[in-house]
């Protein structure tokens, strides 16, 4: 009886260490550093995207047409945290919707910029095969109306999760596997002048 | 009379030294005569094997050149969509304005097959493995240079169809 249980632990292990070992089938470093630097470069566009919307400059048909683009760098139902110094309250809006609060924004001059970009969370291979990760940003807005009355600026620190998926499609009868990275909620971490 | 007969038959013995010294000088002269015709048909020789090797020279230079001529026509011509799509991802990318950028876009649009030809995008390689970014349009990704400026991908290959239309662009990060 002993030795069965004996036996029946060991195949358990071997059965436990080969599923771990199939899940941790980890990629090359340097296909991994090549992910992390195409999920970087996903939250780079997304600024670019953002400062074009805010940009008051630009027209209407450009701007929704950015916005498109915007919106697929998400994952469905992804939502954008919006902070103000001037309530506590941090304000959560499905990321269209932020797009189009963003450009309906009552100033004459809206410039909108993110730097220090990096990984406070590597990307990291789930139990579904899919990798996530956190990504964290530094936001600053300034807004002005051309009398100068109304004028406002902040600094948010803001954390973006990142998933990252290997997918398939098909292109001229082919199959080609490709890295589809999707950004999910951004969270408003910090907010200050 | 005696004195007649032997100074005559020496007379003979001379002419006969004599001519056989005659008839030697002669064939000398002709043995002479023939090594010099050999040596001028042997010289004209050489220097009709030279003419003709520097001829084969001169026509194998030229059959080289005529045939990297048209090695360098077929890769410019195969180049030339390549170059000249390098050069619209360049000047979209640096426009300074959004018109200009359009403009480009347009213009490079006409390469293409269609608005919607495949542009993939390696982002690494490992042997045969190739890891790509999610596929898109050529006229998404021109949008992409405008709107970002980001041109940091080189082309890496274009396929083009009969009438010579870009049917695929795949590119590569750098």
């Amino acid at each position: 009886m002993v030795k069965a249980s004996y036996i029946f632990t060991l195949l358990l292990s071997v059965c436990v260490l080969g599923s771990l070992s199939a899940q941790t089938a980890e990629i090359s470093p340097e296909r991994k550093r090549a992910i992390d630097s195409l999920a970087l470069e996903k939250v780079r566009d997304l600024s670019k995207y953002i400062s074009i919307i805010g940009n008051k400059q630009t027209a209407f048909s450009e701007a929704t047409r950015v916005m498109d683009r915007a919106e697929e760098l998400f994952a469905p139902e992804s939502e954008m945290g919006v902070s103000s110094l001037n309530r506590k309250e941090i304000s959560y809006y499905k990321v269209r919707q932020y797009f189009e609060r963003l450009m309906a924004l009552n100033y004459d001059r809206v410039t909108i910029s993110w730097y220090n970009i990096h990984y406070i969370s590597d990307l990291e291979r789930q139990p579904d095969g899919r990798y996530v990760g956190v990504v964290t940003i530094y936001q600053r807005f300034e807004g002005t109306t051309e009398d100068g009355l109304m004028k406002y600026k902040d600094t948010t620190k803001k954390d973006i999760t990142i998933y990252v998926e290997r997918k398939k499609t098909q292109i001229a009868g082919r199959i080609v596997e490709f890295w589809d990275v999707l950004l999910g909620d951004i969270r408003v971490t910090e907010t200050s002048s | 009379m005696m004195n007649v007969i032997r100074n005559s038959s020496k007379v003979v013995m001379w002419l006969f030294v004599l001519m056989i010294c005659f008839t030697g000088c002669k064939s000398k002269k002709k043995a002479a005569e023939a090594a010099r015709a050999a040596e001028e048909r042997a010289r004209i020789e050489q220097e009709a094997n030279l003419r003709k090797q520097e001829e084969q020279r001169k026509k194998d230079a030229e059959e080289a050149a005529r045939r990297d001529e048209e090695a360098r026509q077929r890769e410019m011509l195969s180049n030339a969509p390549k170059a000249r799509l390098n050069q619209y991802f360049e000047s979209i990318a640096g426009s300074s304005n959004v018109a200009s950028a359009n403009s480009s876009i347009n213009e490079a649009l006409t390469l293409f097959a269609s608005p919607d030809a495949p542009v993939l995008i390696v982002i690494s390689e490992e042997g045969s493995q190739k890891d790509y970014d999610k596929p898109t349009t050529i006229r998404q990704y021109l949008n992409y240079l405008k709107d970002t400026k980001n041109n940091a991908n080189t082309i890496s290959n274009v396929q083009v169809d009969s009438s010579g239309k870009i049917t695929e662009v795949e590119l590569r990060k750098n």
